[in-house]
């Protein structure tokens, strides 16, 4: 079946199985490799875009659920002032080391200063629940977190 | 790679339809957020033959108030519920969706799928219990509303017709010195499964607890009120003696198993300690 939808900013078709997961579509019929994929379900956060600016994991999200809807992932946010912020503070704080779960945690993490520019830690710890590093052991990530916040300038 | 079983997809855009459709297709499931039924498919564990999507009805999804009731439409997620200005008088609801599942979950599961999925574990059924939630269902046939206890036939099953659809979960809207509390033990923190879930619900009256209501999760066959500790509690002050007995008490109505979360002993004896936290908070917020 056709599903129509926005993708970073520009409308997309595509031809998919209902069956198809958004994950699947979205890198294996749009190249949006960022996202990753991981558990397939719904654990992991790998796989975690913005749907109309949430973040969801879209292994979860069927192909024609995203018809008439806004789909974000990192690619679409390249050029985003909080994302740089927050791309810099992944690397200055050593927040990434195999980088398999940085995409999603860097959605989750947009999304939460979007919404909360100065989190607490604690704020910061329930915004990123769903997103799993076997790496870092998350602590710097959520200093990074923590630091890109520093960063936004204030209103 | 857990590929998805085959389905036939079909996206209503009213009630009427996702009924036509309910009734009329062969294993039919309604799907919301998925955040179960997906994993479920991939797992093989349920392969619908269709699958009846209904977040395109638009009249299913909302948080209101409507005849002294808070009602939650049938695709409210988590985040809706946890966000609303409506739902915030029933604070022991908020608590519990607000600590289900990851942002991730909370932004696409509903109440209602929470509900219909039957876990004991479901942590939005405790705080709907102590609420006295009922659950409208329609059908072709006509629409029928039910206690939401009634909602519930064992872990994992749910009393619905194949051709029913939750359409509503409303609770009655708390009179003044009400207040309401949700406590949770989890393996850790954040985005786990309850070992054990506890809702209180008390209306006091110059330091006499005039109404106490109590529900668990995880220590019985569906989410269970107990209710001779209600009556234990009513017309009584709210002393340490009485959360003394009530705690005791509690330990003899649940009928806890041992699973990999944890073992019936522990969960019976949690049962006791997240009363008190459960009825102490319940009664600041009464005050």
């Amino acid at each position: 079946m056709r599903v129509n939808f926005g993708l970073n900013g520009a409308p997309v078709t595509v031809d998919a199985e209902p069956y198809t997961s958004l994950v699947d579509m979205l890198r294996d019929e749009l190249d949006a490799k960022s996202v990753k994929k991981g558990c397939e379900q719904g654990e992991c956060g790998a796989c975690t875009v913005l749907l109309d600016g949430s973040p969801v994991a879209s292994c979860l999200v069927l192909a024609p659920q995203v018809e008439g809807r806004y789909v974000t992932t990192l690619e679409g946010l390249e050029k985003n002032s909080l994302m740089i912020d927050l791309r810099e503070a992944f690397m200055e704080n050593g927040a990434v080391q195999c980088g398999f779960c940085t995409p999603g945690m860097l959605i989750s993490a947009y999304a939460l200063l979007r919404d909360n520019p100065h989190p607490t830690e604690r704020e910061v710890k329930r915004g990123i629940e769903g997103n799993i590093c076997r790496c870092t052991g998350f602590t710097k990530i959520l200093e990074a977190i923590l630091d890109a916040a520093e960063r936004i300038a204030p209103e | 790679m857990k590929p998805l079983p085959k389905f036939k997809y079909h996206a209503p855009s009213t009630v009427e339809e996702a009924l036509y459709l309910l009734a009329t297709l062969d294993e039919a499931e309604p799907v919301a957020g998925g955040t179960d039924l997906v994993p479920l498919m991939r797992d093989a564990a349920c392969s619908p033959s269709n699958l009846v999507d209904l977040n395109n009805v638009a009249e299913l999804n909302y948080v209101r108030e409507d005849s002294g009731y808070i009602c939650i439409g049938a695709t409210a997620t988590h985040a809706q519920v946890a966000s609303s200005p409506i739902a915030a008088k029933a604070p022991a609801l908020v608590d519990a969706v607000s600590g289900i599942g990851s942002p991730q979950v909370r932004n696409r599961a509903t109440i209602a799928g929470n509900l219909c999925n039957a876990s004991p574990a479901a942590d939005s059924a405790p705080p709907l219990l102590v609420h006295e939630a009922e659950v409208a269902i329609r059908s072709l046939k006509g629409t029928r509303i039910i206690p939401l206890e009634e909602l519930f036939a064992g872990p994992k099953l749910n009393t619905l017709e194949p051709d029913e659809l939750v359409t509503e979960v409303r609770l009655p809207a708390p009179p003044e010195g009400a207040g309401s509390s949700f406590k949770r033990i989890g393996r850790r923190k954040a985005f786990t499964l309850s070992v054990v879930s506890a809702a209180a619900y008390v209306e006091l009256s110059g330091g006499e607890i005039t109404e106490a209501r109590l529900a668990f999760g995880s220590v019985a066959e569906t989410p269970i009120r107990t209710r001779a500790v209600e009556e234990l509690l009513r017309g009584k002050a709210l002393t340490g003696g009485l959360l003394d007995k009530a705690a005791e008490s509690v330990k003899a109505e649940v009928s806890p198993i041992t699973d990999v979360r944890g073992t019936a002993e522990y969960r019976r004896d949690m049962c006791g300690v997240l009363l008190r936290r459960a009825l102490a908070e319940a009664a600041e917020r009464a005050r």
